[in-house]
Formats: C-alpha cells, sequence, structure tokens
C-alpha cells in the first residue's frame, strides 16, 4: 500500500486539567486527561479510537477542534498549527476540521428550526456563500443525510434521536470539511438507529472524501466503521494500528483483555472463548502509575514495568504499534 | 473526570426547555390563571392612569377650602391639609412612581443582564463580575441612595440614575447562575466548533435562553424600583416640584396630619402595595407558564 497523504496530524498531544486546590489545601490537582498522544490521520481515512470512560477520548476529540488548548503537543491540519492559528486562519482552518458531538438531544439549540441550525454555519462564515444560495445548500445538505427537506422548519424536539444526529452531520458537513470528529456520535442511539447512522457515516465517506476519528466505547462499531484503530488507556495511546491487527492480533495486553470483553453473538460459541476480567477500575489520570499506566491491573506486569515506561513502537513496521515491555505474542481470542 | 457521558433529556434545564412551549396552541399559557389576566389588568390600569391621568385632572394646587376632608363623594381619597385632593394626587404621583420605577428597572436590567451574560460564558470576566456583585449586595442600599441622591441634588433624573444603578446585582446573579447552565450546553461547544466568536455565542444562543429570566427580573425589580422611589421621597430625597407617592406621604409626615387624617397615607400605600404585587405576581406568573413542569397548575 502507498503511502496516503496525512490530513492531520497529532503531535505529542498532552492536555493538563488543572483542579485548583483551595485555600487551605494549596497544592492543586493536576487531571492528566491526555499525556502524550500522537497519530497520523490520512485522507478518506477513518480511525477508531476506543478505551474505557475516562481515558481522554473525549478530550482528544475536543483538543483536536479547538475547543480545548492542548497544554503542550501539536494538532496539525496539512501543516498547518490548529492551535496557533488567529483571526481569518483560524476561520479557514476551523471550518476544515468539524465535530459531531455525542448527545443529539442537547447538541442542538433547542430554540432554532433545523433551518436556523443549518444556517447558521453560512451566518458565522459569510463568505462561504452568498445568502441566494444558501437555501439550495441547506436543502442539499438535508437530503444528502437522508432526511426530508419538507422538515426544515421543525424543532428539534420534533424529531427523533437519529433524525437529530443527522441534522448535527448536516451541521458539520456545511462547511465543507476535510476532517470530521466523531465524539461517540452513536452512543446516545437505539441499536437499530446506531446502523444507520454509521452507514451514513460510510456513505458520506465515499462520496465526499472525508477522513474521520471515530471516538467510541461500542468495540464493534469502531471495527465496523475503522481503518485502523488506536486504543487509549489513561490519556496514552495502548496500541495503534490496522483494523485487522489489532482486532485479531491484539499486542498490547489491555487491547487483548477489551477485546475478549466483546460479548459473542453466536450462542454455540459460547464459553468456547476465555474471557479475561480486569480487576478493579482504571487508576485516577490525577495520580497516575509510574512506567506503564497499565501495569497496576495487568498480569504481566514485572519491575520493569514500574520503572520504565514503554514507548509507542511498531517492531514490525507491516503490523501495529504498541506500548508494552511484554507484549501478546499470538491471537488471545483464539484461546481456549 | 468522564467526559463519555452527558446526562439525558431529563435533566435539560428549564432555560434550555423554555423554547418547546413556544407553539401557540399550548395548554397552561400566561392568560389561562386569573393570577396572569389580573394581574396585567392591574398594570394596564396604572400604566393607562400614569399616561392619561394628570391630562384629564388638574395638577393638584392648594386652592382649596376643603381641609381634611375625610373620603366623600367629592373627594374620593379625601384631602389633605392644604385641601388637595388625595385622589388627584395619587393619579399625578403614578406617572412619576411608574417612570422611575421602568426606568430605573431597564437601566439596571441592562446592566446587570450584560454582566450576568459576560460572567457566564468569559471564564476570566467571572471573578471580577462575582466580587463586584458581593460586594454590591453587602452594601446598605439606602444609605448609599440617600447620600448619593443628597450631594446630586433632589429631580426625578437622580432618582432613576440611583436606583437603577444601585439594583443591577441581583439580576447579575440570577441570569449568571442560568446563563452558566445554557453556556455549559453541548450545543454552545457546537456553535464554537462552527467557528462562533464570543459575542455571537453571548447574543445569539445564550440571551434568548435566558430572555424569560429576564422578563421576570424587568417587573421584579421595577417593583422595587418603585418602593425604593417611594422611600426615597418619603425621605425628602424626591423632586419637590413633581408628585409622587412617597411625597404625599411625607407631606402627610410634615404636616404633622399623618396620625389622624388616615386617609392621607392610606391610599398612596395602597397604590404602592397593588402596583409591587401585580408586578410582581405578573413576573411569577410569567415564570410559571414558561416552566413546562409546573404548566397546567
Amino acid at each position: 500500500m502507498a503511502m496516503p497523504d496525512v490530513v492531520l496530524s497529532v503531535e505529542n498531544l498532552t492536555k493538563h486539567f488543572t483542579a485548583r486546590g483551595s485555600l487551605l489545601r494549596r497544592s492543586p490537582h493536576v487531571v492528566r486527561a491526555l499525556d502524550g498522544v500522537s497519530f497520523d490521520l490520512r485522507a478518506s481515512e477513518t480511525l477508531g479510537i476506543v478505551g474505557e470512560s475516562g481515558c481522554g477520548k473525549s478530550t482528544l476529540a475536543r483538543t483536536i477542534v479547538g475547543l480545548e488548548r492542548p497544554t503542550a503537543g501539536r494538532v496539525t491540519l496539512r501543516g498547518e498549527d490548529v492551535h496557533a492559528a488567529r483571526g481569518r486562519d483560524l476561520r479557514v482552518l476551523r471550518r476544515r476540521v468539524q465535530i459531531v458531538l455525542q448527545d443529539p438531544y442537547t447538541s442542538l439549540n433547542p430554540r432554532r428550526t433545523v433551518r436556523d441550525l443549518l444556517l447558521q454555519p453560512f451566518e458565522i462564515h459569510r463568505d462561504l456563500l452568498p445568502r441566494a444560495r444558501r437555501e439550495a445548500r441547506i436543502d442539499e445538505l438535508v437530503e444528502l443525510v437522508g432526511l426530508n427537506p419538507d422538515h426544515l422548519d421543525r424543532y428539534p424536539f420534533q424529531f427523533s434521536g437519529g433524525q437529530r444526529q443527522r441534522i448535527g452531520i448536516a451541521r458539520a458537513l456545511a462547511l465543507e470539511p476535510e476532517v470530521i470528529v466523531c465524539d461517540e456520535p452513536v452512543s446516545a442511539l437505539d441499536v437499530s438507529i446506531q446502523a444507520q447512522v454509521v452507514n451514513l457515516f460510510q456513505r458520506l465517506q465515499r462520496e465526499l472524501g472525508l477522513s474521520y476519528v471515530f471516538i467510541a466505547h461500542d468495540l464493534s462499531v469502531v471495527r465496523h466503521i475503522s481503518d485502523r484503530i488506536g486504543v487509549m488507556y489513561l490519556g496514552k495511546m495502548a496500541e495503534l494500528g490496522d483494523r485487522t491487527d489489532v482486532y485479531d492480533t491484539p499486542r498490547h495486553p489491555y487491547t487483548s483483555a477489551l477485546l475478549s470483553a466483546v460479548p459473542v453473538p453466536d450462542p454455540a460459541l459460547r464459553g468456547t472463548r476465555s474471557r479475561r476480567l480486569l480487576e478493579g477500575d482504571p487508576p485516577s489520570p490525577v495520580d497516575p502509575p509510574s512506567g506503564c499506566r497499565f501495569r497496576t491491573r495487568c498480569w504481566k506486569a514485572q519491575d520493569v514495568c514500574a520503572t520504565t515506561e514503554p514507548p509507542l513502537t511498531a517492531p514490525d513496521p507491516r503490523e501495529q504499534a504498541f506500548a508494552c515491555h511484554f507484549p501478546m505474542t499470538q491471537p488471545a481470542t483464539t484461546a481456549s | 473526570m468522564s467526559s463519555t457521558s452527558t446526562a439525558p433529556a431529563p435533566d435539560v434545564p428549564l432555560a434550555a426547555l423554555a423554547a418547546t412551549s413556544l407553539s401557540p396552541k399550548r395548554p397552561g399559557g400566561f392568560f389561562s390563571k386569573p393570577s396572569g389576566w389580573l394581574s396585567v389588568a392591574v398594570l394596564v390600569v396604572f400604566v393607562l392612569t400614569g399616561v392619561f391621568g394628570p391630562m384629564l385632572m388638574e395638577r393638584p394646587g392648594g386652592l382649596g377650602t376643603d381641609i381634611l376632608q375625610a373620603p366623600s363623594g367629592a373627594h374620593w381619597f379625601g384631602t389633605d391639609d392644604l385641601g388637595q385632593d388625595v385622589f388627584t394626587q395619587v393619579v399625578w404621583g403614578t406617572r412619576i412612581s411608574l417612570t422611575v420605577g421602568v426606568v430605573a428597572s431597564l437601566i439596571a436590567i441592562v446592566i446587570g443582564t450584560a454582566l450576568g451574560l459576560g460572567a457566564a460564558y468569559l471564564k476570566w470576566l467571572d471573578p471580577f463580575v462575582t466580587t463586584i456583585t458581593d460586594v454590591m449586595l453587602s452594601l446598605p442600599l439606602l444609605p448609599l441612595m440617600i447620600l448619593v441622591t443628597a450631594l446630586a441634588g433632589p429631580s426625578v433624573t437622580t432618582l432613576v440614575v440611583v436606583i437603577g444603578v444601585l439594583s443591577w446585582p441581583e439580576v447579575t446573579r440570577l441570569i449568571r447562575s442560568n446563563g452558566m447552565v445554557v453556556a455549559a450546553m453541548p450545543y454552545i461547544d457546537g456553535a464554537r466548533v462552527l467557528g462562533a466568536g464570543a459575542v455571537r455565542i453571548i447574543t445569539r444562543e445564550i440571551l434568548p435562553a435566558v430572555m424569560p429570566l429576564i422578563v421576570v427580573s424587568v417587573l421584579l425589580t421595577a417593583a422595587r424600583s418603585v418602593i425604593s422611589e417611594a422611600g426615597l421621597s418619603f425621605l425628602g430625597m424626591g423632586d419637590p416640584s413633581s408628585w409622587s407617592w412617597g411625597r404625599i406621604l411625607l407631606n402627610a409626615q410634615r404636616s404633622g396630619t399623618i396620625a389622624t387624617a388616615w386617609w392621607q397615607t392610606l391610599f398612596p400605600s395602597l397604590a404602592i402595595l397593588l402596583l409591587v404585587l401585580a408586578s410582581t405576581i405578573a413576573g411569577v406568573r410569567y415564570n410559571d407558564s414558561r416552566d413546562p413542569r409546573t404548566k397546567g397548575m
């Protein structure tokens, strides 16, 4: 496979939230939501990001689109730093990276009609489209995401969750972005609707050549839509590689444990597969473990894991990168 | 810490839900209860009195011979020690009291809303606004108003400005706390990603959401301003050349008839009570009719 061009590049992205100490307790808590995450997103590619609650997935999404300023590291869109841009450059960059938010019930202003919601991007970026052509563009967008243009004058509460998410997608598409960050776009939807919305994302990618950063905690959804997958744990990337590599031969113990927790839809196969249950919860990102962050729950952990942090590297460049001193050697999912 | 789950629909705050009741045929509208139309009717009567009363009635003069008369057919509210008709005075006073109340309330609302919304959305502004608001709220307002009015010289304009400029902290608090709820809604993030700036978000996204509260605040602040105006006028800080309800009380007190001529104090006081009560109830009723949870109650 030839190296496709990189659209979005995340370099050593770090975001620490400071919970200020009170007057009596001076030492401030630092929540290390993101601690040095790097990846490249190629054109027309979907990068799935999975991980437990609190591992920094949403912070990653918010930082990429500029809702949060990174503590360190850079996000570059075709070489331009997203967070260093100001004024006009910033507006243009903003246009090229859009986000689809998680909760379709609260991510649309309840006081605006669908038409107003879709006109808003053009009111903010007045130079994008002359006023006369905006209505036509809105009709086009609505049809693109599979909604009825006759319903443009309805309010969001008159739509179902899936339809609202389509409105959210249409709004993200309005500015013709290159990259769409999807922050758990389907987790608030019914399972039957999830499939429709995921298929919509795939169709839009084919038609418009979009690149997605697709964040979810549902492994099956991510597997369905992603070309490559990144597994996050406590603000760091544990494993990053092609979908088949990560899913079929996970190298990081955390990935393997995560995958073994996916339910098997076939009752005949149930019980034939070893399931590895991790003990406890992820440690607090305020005070992460030394060395490898996963070592407190890892069954393979040894002394070196507490002292030396394993870097994210790919020993075999054709396979995925992982951050582990004692990687899994064979497909864990087939063992019985 | 976990940023992956947000509260589902049931927790959508009042302000954000208010718009769902915009459809015209909704039950439980403002006028569906007596407290709604009654309070508005009273307010309308006061406004009409304030606007047209002084046109229909002569300015109360001191030439009457009917001194200190109890209420009768000729003098509905009786007369004072100079023979001036108290009813005429109350009607003339309505204009000044209403004007002071409304204009002072508008000044307070404009300052209060601007600061409240700014503090709700702009993190760096919040500590300053909160501190100033707290300081303002802890000041003894009445002595301060007396001091400023005394220094600036008594006039209607002074009253309006003093009351308005000292009444915004309550509004700021209310708008700030509700604006913060709206500012934390995901759709605000959505607008930011689209490239909306702070001014656009504050005026187009947060302001409409807290608009119902602003309407309530206007009514409640106007009620308080009327009371402040009456208090200051009673203390002699009003404009000596114009009539207001507080001034009627002041005259009664000055002439020493306050203990005997009950009508001279009762009727202006009743007017104050009625106006304040009506605007407070109208404010509360408006708030209730906007809240889907108490609709139809």
